[in-house]
């Protein structure tokens, strides 16, 4: 009952005009950034943080928020599209989402990010608004020894996530860890492979991987291709049919509580979600199975994954204070220059501002599925454009997005080179998403095992005594033992046939 | 008609043209931040420019050029074109920790740079989990004693000022304590909150949350004055380890070849707008306290700190960065 009156209270709060006027507003903001690729939500809360001084902490926090979650609708639509990821969580959208483009599903496609984007956006919502402060206790169970073995099975399962080899996916994660210890090392400080460039100190920049891999590799391999039609097939339906919505149904589910409960842990969790989701579809989904080739269910599970991934995330945030991003590190900041230290007393303290930002979440939520699906016929009508056009806009903007990050001009050329390593990879058939989550975890997985073993005195012992972290261990043994199995090997080839 | 806007534009530009210090600034601001967006040296110059912008009607644009331990955004700023329209906001690490950290800063406080004035100064604390066994500096000075090297602090960084911090109270209690790196301030103070680590050297507003939730109990303050956002708070001194004194004050610095009268009245405008009580109210409820020294006082601050922190990275033996 007491649930129902502080829900109350946070409706009468985000249904105010001036509130629903920034929430729309933040949204509306949010999906435009999500579409441009690498101008992301951190650049453009960094921007508007001075203009939310003078609105109160309800509104400012509402329209921040819903920057946040807007982006993460508007991201998957570039990676559908033309194969341009811009954050990680849409790599794994790019992966079936592109080919479903390509296979004149654009609509579907984007159709079906949205609905799943909103389901499960609606119900982490409840599930913060219900579960919010146990939750957070468990994210304080999360320790290095556990962060460590967690990233051990997402590195495991990444080599799932390629549909070719299983050897050439291997080789790509380690390429990709490789990748990823280029910069400053966190526990000692000593700069690794930079060569004295001082725009490598802090690492490869993610999205000038990304795009180079993903995107603009694949614009070299159209032009060689497709000189005088266009690269895409005919324009299909716009919208998913009923019988996706059927087909989709488990998948959204099952990525929902995935990424709810990964949105949780502050270390990295998020950035597992939408891997996680796909990986766990490409195992239990009811076939025919066609992952890699254009499958719904890979576009609605990890996007179902991500924002509800997304929406959890404000756990932490709000109860123990602590940002699992940058973009929540920048909503501390906004929080702070209101006068308000975020953590659990926001709750008992300021009611009004908590339950207001979660009923504006449910109402942001709806906004986006509106102003998404009538955009769905215009973005798809990009592709229509001749591609000796569009390529170049391509180009322009990943050339924007990349610099807009750190603005550096290093950025731009490493651009250039994994353009052309992308390129090479497509040739030598080696697919380049387990090297992104290799990049992305590898260096996470490092930090957390030093640590660990730093705060242990160097017993190693401790990666198996923790409860937790064991049994990510043993399950990630279980994942290497089926593949690597001669028999199981041979079922698991038989399956991606499929 | 348009055309003939245009000139009357231009001219008036030209009759505009700044003769140095009067009519500066003549276009937006531009502030380079060595951070990314939200962390301390951020918020406060967006906090600084939003509320000088107020004021003057100047405008700003907070340029974030984070990486390379502010090697980036200091020599960006360094090499900027001299007219006071690029300014940096940089904290204690770029001029006082970087120089006795690294052998090779591509750039030199006062070779490159005049100081305007500090904005503000926000002391550190050592605190410790809940459930840790000690509640003031002797007992942690005791524990340390008792098994040396293995009672942990957090910091948010190697090389950071809380890192130098720490192993500036090691130095001075002669003990030697485990140190253990985290990515940023928040993780750091996390980190204690959880158990992870028995103690922490944290800024106030990374941990403010965890002390009212009571996970974190603090054990005393790395400065030699207490600070007026809790008076309870003592100091290490005062706690039986002296000759302690560090803080993360953030302040602003201009290209070397700026005019003096550029510098005097930036100075002049800043301090005006750090005497502003609903300006200081928002530092204070982070901890700080507003700065506001003139540039030769806050040179001479600068250098006092350099000095001392080489001193720490060579007894301590920090490596490397």
């Amino acid at each position: 009952m007491e649930l129902l009156s502080d829900f109350g209270l946070g409706l009468a709060t985000a249904l105010s005009w001036q509130n629903l006027l920034y929430c729309f507003l933040g949204v509306f903001l949010g999906t435009l950034v999500g579409v441009l690729p690498g101008l992301g939500p951190v650049a453009t809360i960094a921007m508007l943080l001075p203009v939310t001084f003078t609105l109160g902490p309800a509104p400012a926090m509402i329209m921040l928020a819903g920057i946040y979650y807007g982006a993460q609708y508007g991201g998957s639509t570039t990676a559908i599209l033309v194969n341009l990821p811009g954050e990680s969580s849409s790599v794994v959208t790019a992966l079936d989402g592109y080919q479903m483009a390509r296979n004149g599903r654009a609509g579907p496609a984007l159709g079906m990010a949205a609905i799943g984007s909103f389901i499960a956006g609606c119900i982490a919502t409840l599930v913060l608004a219900l579960f919010a402060p146990p939750l957070a206790e468990i994210a304080l169970k999360f320790g290095p020894a556990e962060y460590f073995s967690m990233m051990t099975l997402g590195l495991v399962a990444a080599v799932v996530l390629a549909s070719g080899s299983v050897l050439k996916a291997v080789a790509m994660v380690l390429l990709g860890i490789l990748l990823g210890l280029v910069g400053t090392d966190v526990n000692s400080g000593q700069q690794r492979f930079t060569f004295g460039v001082a725009g490598l100190a802090d690492g490869i920049s993610f999205v000038a991987l990304a795009m180079g891999l993903f995107g603009l590799a694949d614009v070299i391999l159209n032009l060689e291709h497709n000189e005088k039609r266009g690269v895409f097939g005919r324009i299909g339906s716009l919208l998913p049919s009923l019988s996706d919505l059927r087909k989709c149904a488990g998948s959204i589910l099952r990525g929902t509580a995935l990424g709810s409960v990964l949105g949780i842990l502050p270390g990295g969790g998020a950035l597992l979600a939408s891997f996680a989701a796909y990986t766990l579809e490409k195992r239990v989904a009811k076939p025919p199975r066609e992952f890699g080739q254009g499958d719904i269910r890979g576009v609605a599970a990890p996007e179902s994954a991500n924002n509800a991934g997304a929406q959890t995330s404000f756990i932490p945030l709000l109860t123990l204070g602590i940002p699992s991003n940058p973009t929540m590190a920048l909503l501390i900041g906004a929080l702070m220059i209101q006068g308000i230290q975020p953590g659990p007393q926001v709750m008992t303290e300021r009611p009004e501002l908590f339950w207001g930002l979660i009923a504006s979440m449910l109402l942001g939520n709806l906004m986006l599925l509106v102003l998404n699906l009538p955009l769905i016929g215009l973005w798809v009508r990009l592709l229509t454009i001749p591609y000796k056009f569009l390529f170049n806009a391509i180009l322009i903007f990943c050339a924007i997005g990349t610099y807009s990050v750190n603005n550096s001009a290093t950025d731009i050329w490493l651009l250039l080179v994994f353009t052309a390593v992308g390129y090479v990879f497509i040739k030598l058939h080696c697919e380049p998403a387990p090297l992104v989550l290799g990049f992305i975890l590898g260096p996470m997985m490092e930090e957390n095992l030093r640590r660990a073993l730093r705060i242990s005195l160097g017993d190693p012992t401790v990666l198996v005594t923790r409860p937790l972290s064991a049994a990510f261990l043993v399950l990630s043994v279980l994942l290497l033992i089926t593949m690597i199995a001669p028999s199981i090997r041979a079922k698991r080839e038989a399956a991606l046939q499929e | 008609m348009r055309s003939l806007a245009a000139l009357a534009c231009a001219a008036l530009m030209t009759v505009t043209l700044p003769a140095a210090g009067q009519d500066y600034p003549s276009k937006p601001i531009r502030v380079l931040v060595p951070f990314a967006p939200g962390g301390v040296v951020d918020v406060t110059a967006r906090l600084l420019t939003q509320k000088m912008s107020e004021r003057l009607g100047w405008s700003f644009v907070v340029e974030n050029r984070p990486g390379g331990n502010g090697f980036i955004a200091v020599t960006a700023a360094a090499k900027a074109a001299p007219d006071g329209h690029t300014l940096l906001m940089a904290h204690t690490g770029e001029f006082a920790g970087n120089p006795a950290l690294f052998p090779d800063v591509p750039y030199e406080l006062e070779r490159d740079f005049k100081p305007i004035t500090m904005v503000s100064d926000t002391p550190m604390l050592l605190v410790a989990s809940k459930d840790a066994p000690f509640n003031t500096f002797a007992e942690v000075v005791a524990a340390a004693k008792e098994k040396p090297g293995t009672v942990g602090f957090s910091s948010p960084g190697n090389g950071s000022i809380n890192h130098l911090a720490g192993e500036w109270l090691a130095l001075q209690a002669n003990v030697k304590l485990l140190h253990v790196p985290y990515k940023g301030g928040a993780p750091a103070a996390a980190a204690v909150a959880a158990g992870e680590v028995p103690l922490g050297v944290v800024a106030v507003p990374a941990v403010q949350t965890h002390l009212r939730t009571g996970r974190v109990k603090v054990i005393g303050l790395t400065t030699a004055q207490r600070t007026p956002y809790d008076k309870s708070w003592v100091t290490a001194a005062e706690g039986g380890i002296p000759g302690v004194d560090s803080s993360n004050w953030v302040g602003l610095f201009a290209p070397k070849g700026v005019p003096d009268a550029i510098v005097q009245k930036l100075y002049d405008e800043v301090k005006a707008t750090l005497d502003n009580p609903e300006v200081r109210e928002r530092f204070a409820q982070a901890g700080a306290v507003t700065g506001g020294m003139p540039p030769a006082e806050f040179l001479a601050r600068i250098k006092t700190d350099a000095e001392r922190y080489k001193e720490v990275v060579k007894k301590a033996n920090v490596k490397p960065e």
